[in-house]
């Protein structure tokens, strides 16, 4: 089956420093994918370069099936973007936001608000519909920009870190809103540092660091590669150590071997594949990199 | 039609926000060069004459030119720059399918209409104090090729400006010495010839003796219009430049 984003050898660099370094993205029609990693890690670079904002130094793209070196208008066509800054414009209304958008991707006058009306009133935002932006709480501003982003019905919806700053609430909110969107069609393209939310929302997962790839598959996947079972306990030094294990039986013979360290067996996170393909001192990690 | 259509896509945002806030826009576009004539026109020139008429109908034409260029170019910059750097919304723009010349010329709406809006109420302003004023066809051909070329210049200092202390650096160091030197107030004769060529070749200049032409039926400066209308293709080629840069 062919992939509707289909990315081989992406590579950004920024003079000598690659921020992305040749990765490959392939995502299936109708499916959420996960896109993570930790602060500066690629993941806002890459959506730039999937969403044909940036070209990248190096790589192969297609979206939809269109070559975005040769095809970049017809790919555009397919996609929305909701950037991780919420881009609108703060001193005119919702409805006027929304309308701009509508009218700068050519949808005729008369299909406006129609379909206007029908999203806003899936999303229960048709209260706030003649407020100003500016108005808004950060859950909202972001609704009306995840809207704006869906007027033209694109095939692909990108979201930049959709939840960060938001409030519980909001956040599952938004994850409502992006299952509804999913349900209709929409291959949602989600990046995030979230793992709750990676975990609940994503049928695929990747996790970036560095500019590499260092996992990808389905979020049971990722966990039973490293081991379904989590035990933890406390180290020598007082720190709290992590071990993984494919069976339950192997987890609990180790938790006798620690009794004396306050062990827990419980099942591996997605938050567990994560800080293992990251580490988990990220100020070390942090540390390293400015070294280099 | 499609590039009518596309520019008017991309100017709706800023005309809907010229809807909202059109009476302060207006109020505080027009307040300065209202105290320049009451200053001015009025304080210190009252008895003067200027190349033949009443220093109130030579600097009429003059303060229309500085508010036409003020209002278009402040507009259109400050509003692209809060688009760009602030808002980001610019960027979405660049997603969406409209050609650069569409884009730039959306851009420039929002300063046209409204520099306009100020110009023709200074015009109606000045008609009253001085009889030698005339609103002819070629008065507002002038004002609207005026406000074109510096919304394009407004657009393009958006784009290429990074931050607003370089904006106001640009406003402070090019604008307002523009406004006060090219011939708004005073005859450039008056000045020293290497100074009279140097500013006599700034846009404003062009403008200031264009208007002046048509408003007081002077012989009119061909030769300026096409100046000016050089100049408009020139800041369209930077922001042209710009844009793909961005892009």
């Amino acid at each position: 089956m062919p992939f509707i984003i289909d990315a081989e050898g992406i590579v950004v660099r920024f003079g000598d420093f690659a921020a992305v370094n040749g990765i490959d993205v392939k995502v299936q029609e109708g499916v959420i994918y996960g896109f993570l990693g930790p602060n500066g890690a690629g993941k806002t670079t890459t959506v730039k370069v999937l969403t044909t904002m940036m070209k990248p130094t190096e790589g192969r793209l297609s979206v939809g099936g269109y070559s975005t070196a040769e095809e970049p208008r017809k790919a555009r066509d397919l996609i929305g973007v909701v950037q991780q800054h919420i881009a609108l414009d703060k001193d005119i209304s919702v409805r006027e936001n929304i309308i701009c958008r509508a009218m700068l991707h050519k949808i005729p006058k008369k299909e406006i608000e129609p379909r206007l009306m029908e999203l806003a009133d899936m999303i229960g935002l048709t209260p706030y519909l003649d407020k100003l932006v500016g108005n808004l709480s950060g859950g909202w501003k972001r609704k009306v920009a995840i809207l704006c982003a869906l007027m033209h019905e694109p095939k692909i919806l990108f979201l930049d870190e959709p939840t960060a700053g938001l409030d519980t609430q909001s956040r599952h909110m938004l994850w409502d809103m992006i299952r509804q969107m999913n349900k209709r069609g929409t291959t949602v393209f989600v990046t995030t540092h979230y793992m709750d939310e990676a975990e609940s929302l994503c049928d695929v997962v990747s996790i970036i660091d560095k500019g590499m790839i260092k996992e990808s598959g389905t979020p049971k996947e990722l966990c039973a590669r490293i081991g379904q079972w989590t035990v933890e306990y406390d180290s020598e030094e007082g720190k709290r150590r992590y071990r993984f294990f494919s069976d339950w039986y192997d987890a609990q013979a180790f938790v006798s071997q620690v009794s004396e360290r306050d062990p827990a067996t419980r099942k591996t996170h997605l938050e567990d594949v994560f800080l293992e393909e990251t580490g988990r001192d990220n100020m070390k990690v942090t540390e390293k990199r400015l070294r280099v | 039609m499609s590039l009518i259509g596309d520019t008017m896509r991309v100017a709706m945002s800023d005309l809907y926000y010229l809807k909202r806030n059109l009476p302060i826009l207006m109020a505080t576009s027009i307040v300065t060069p209202v105290l320049y004539l009451v200053a001015f026109g009025y304080g210190l020139g009252k008895d003067i004459t200027m190349e033949g008429v009443s220093y109130m109908a030579f600097m009429i034409p003059g303060v229309v030119a500085l508010t036409t260029v003020t209002s278009s170019f402040t507009t259109v910059a400050n509003k692209l720059m809060v688009q760009k750097r602030f808002y980001e919304s610019f960027d979405e723009m660049l997603l969406c399918p409209i050609s650069k010349t569409s884009l730039i010329l959306g851009k420039s709406i929002l300063g046209i209409l409204k520099s306009m809006m100020c110009g023709l109420l200074m015009l109606l302003i000045g008609y009253f104090l001085s009889d030698d004023l005339q609103i002819t066809p070629m008065l507002i051909l002038c004002m609207i090729l005026s406000c074109m070329v510096f919304s394009m210049l407004g657009v393009a200092a958006g784009m290429i400006v990074p931050d607003l202390p370089r904006m106001n650096l640009f406003n402070s160091f090019v604008i307002l010495p523009m406004t006060f030197l090219c011939g708004t107030m005073f005859s450039l004769d008056a000045l020293p010839e290497v100074a009279k060529n140097i500013i006599g070749a700034l846009p404003l200049s062009q403008t200031s003796a264009c208007l002046r032409a048509a408003a007081l039926r002077w012989d009119f400066p061909w030769v300026s219009l096409c100046i000016l209308i050089g100049y408009g293709l020139l800041f369209y080629g930077l922001c042209l430049f710009s844009l793909r840069k961005t892009n």
